[in-house]
């Protein structure tokens, strides 16, 4: 863990830093270790939910993006078709976490539910350093759409959202451009 | 047959004969994955993958229970998707059991896999698994050690698995002894290619091998197999022929000053060490080379007056120049009318019993006035 809280603090002095509007560009995020960290908390959040009696006070249905990855389709996509499809999924979890955030009662859940929020929230920022197309708000994808299926639990949520950022979102800062420019 | 058709068949042969290489040593490949996931996986199918779009599940079966391949389906299904067939394939396997197989070609990754094995339409096997956690891969390749500049140390360097999107997840256990020896380090290095192995002794044989997996943050899997292991001797501890100079010198220029200081100061350190010991020869002319140390004759042939004063030889403290001169009585005697009649009356008495003692002065005595300075240190030489 102490190998990987440095780079996470350099991610977010660089949040700070771009969050204040200032007009040179950000330098881009490649290390691998800052999505790890994002990973590795959504799986603590997951077990710690795992645990939660009578889903810890959430109930209903949460309409989650799908996380398959066929590799040899994925690399016939460009990389805005794969940008779209991360950010369509962040912003779908991200809503979907606001909107469960609201009916938890319990205070250690809703601690869990914010980190994984800033972590979504980082993320971005993260995929806006790569030059990556920036689709801050895009529109989700409606229920019965090819790339979205219900899940009815928060664990079951946290374990497709654990899913995604391992898979999707990995490949897609694995291969920026940018960090291809940098590593050459 | 023409040349032409000659060179054909030796291509055809080489081809073949590669081919057939290969095919042994992708089979050799398999039965050790096989050995090695027999050991450490407990569920059934037993599956594994071994590059981004594969997988290969198996599972043995006793001899009284083993059929034909015919008798088995394997259906596996993915999240929110309809369900597939694979062909299932058998092999023999020791003690007379049965391996079954089945490798599928294309797979999604990040989404379970639901898997289950039927023999005559009877679940046997029932499995779900993410692809992406069960990596098996090769060892890695080109293994090769070189000497450092730093003794005691030897470079390990590798290829890793050429996989596409999992360079920076692989992890390698790198195994190091001595040759000869069953104990040994293992160390763990990350995302890297080459490790320097520290410590060493010098001039030994050590015997490496190396072992990969990936590192289970978004990939994960088994240990592969080790690799062959290769040797190389450290270097030994012969030093530098420099360092050998340079100390040559400094000893040189030590022993130079050392022996220098030493003539410098030898007559001190000859009185420390070898202290010259008195000798009262000096004082006692003839007492040694003529009378061979005998005081007594040497006094003998000298007077016999001091004999009369055994208590001056004997004492333990010659008297003190001052004590001789007034037994001697060298002066004249003081006025009585100067003195209380008392001090005259002793005073008289006192120069007639000078009177009587008075004698001819000896050599001997003259001698012993003379000396009596050295009498201190005469008397602490006897």
């Amino acid at each position: 863990m102490s190998s990987i809280s440095g780079p996470v603090v350099v991610l977010l002095t660089v949040l700070q830093w771009a969050g204040r509007g200032l007009p040179s560009p950000v330098r881009p995020i490649c290390d691998p270790r800052v999505l790890d960290r994002f990973i590795m908390e959504a799986r603590e959040t997951e077990t710690a939910l795992r645990g939660c009696k009578a889903g810890c006070g959430v109930t209903g249905t949460f309409v989650v993006p799908l996380t398959n990855v066929d590799l040899v389709v994925w690399e016939t996509k460009d990389t805005g078709e794969q940008a779209l499809e991360v950010q369509s999924g962040m912003s779908l979890f991200g809503q979907v976490l606001s909107a469960v955030r609201e009916s938890v009662s319990r205070v250690a859940v809703q601690i869990l539910i914010d980190n994984n929020k800033s972590n979504i929230h980082s993320l971005g920022q993260v995929l806006r350093s790569l030059h990556i197309q920036d689709l801050s708000l895009p529109p989700a994808p409606a229920v019965g759409d090819s790339v979205t299926r219900k899940v009815s639990s928060l664990s079951e949520l946290l374990h497709v959202h654990t899913n995604f950022l391992r898979g999707k979102v990995r490949l897609l800062l694995t291969n920026a451009p940018a960090c291809q420019q940098n590593s050459t | 047959m023409t040349n032409d058709n000659l060179n054909k068949l030796l291509v055809f042969c080489v081809l073949f004969c590669a081919q057939k290489t290969s095919i042994v040593h992708g089979v050799q490949a398999l039965e050790t994955k096989v050995a090695l996931l027999l050991h450490v996986e407990p569920e059934n199918p037993k599956c594994f993958a071994e590059g981004t779009s594969d997988l290969t599940c198996f599972w043995e079966e006793d001899e009284e229970r083993a059929g034909s391949a015919d008798q088995y389906s394997f259906i596996y299904t993915y999240q929110n998707e309809n369900s597939s067939k694979c062909a299932v394939t058998a092999l023999p396997a020791a003690g007379g059991k049965r391996l079954y197989f089945c490798r599928l070609s294309q797979t999604q990754l990040f989404v379970p896999l639901d898997i289950r094995v039927f023999r005559d339409n009877l679940l046997i096997h029932n499995r779900s698994l993410f692809i992406e956690v069960v990596f098996l891969l090769d060892p890695p390749a080109n293994l090769t050690l070189t000497s450092t500049e730093t003794q005691g140390q030897l470079k390990a360097s590798w290829l890793p698995p050429s996989l596409k999107y999992m360079g920076d997840s692989m992890m390698y256990e790198v195994s190091y002894t001595m040759a000869g020896s069953h104990i040994g380090k293992v160390e763990e290095v990350q995302a890297s290619s080459e490790l320097i192995l520290r410590g060493l002794q010098l001039g030994t044989k050590y015997k490496v091998r190396i072992r990969v997996k990936l590192d289970g943050i978004s990939y994960s899997g088994y240990w592969s197999a080790w690799t062959d292991p290769v040797l190389m001797e450290t270097m030994s501890g012969d030093l530098d022929p420099l360092i050998v100079s340079l100390s040559l010198v400094i000893s040189l220029v030590l022993t130079l000053l050392s022996l220098i200081v030493l003539m410098s100061h030898r007559r001190f350190l000859l009185k420390k060490i070898w202290p010259i010991i008195p000798t009262p020869e000096s004082k006692f002319q003839g007492l040694f080379k003529v009378y061979g140390g005998d005081f007594q004759v040497w006094l003998g042939h000298s007077t016999g007056g001091l004999w009369l004063r055994p208590a001056y030889f004997y004492s333990k403290e010659f008297p003190a120049p001052l004590e001789v001169l007034s037994e001697v009585s060298l002066g004249p005697a003081l006025p009585s009318s100067a003195l209380p009649p008392k001090a005259s009356e002793a005073l008289g008495e006192e120069e007639d019993e000078d009177k009587k003692l008075k004698r001819v002065e000896t050599p001997q005595e003259h001698w012993l006035m003379d000396h009596g300075e050295d009498c201190e240190f005469d008397n602490s030489m006897w």
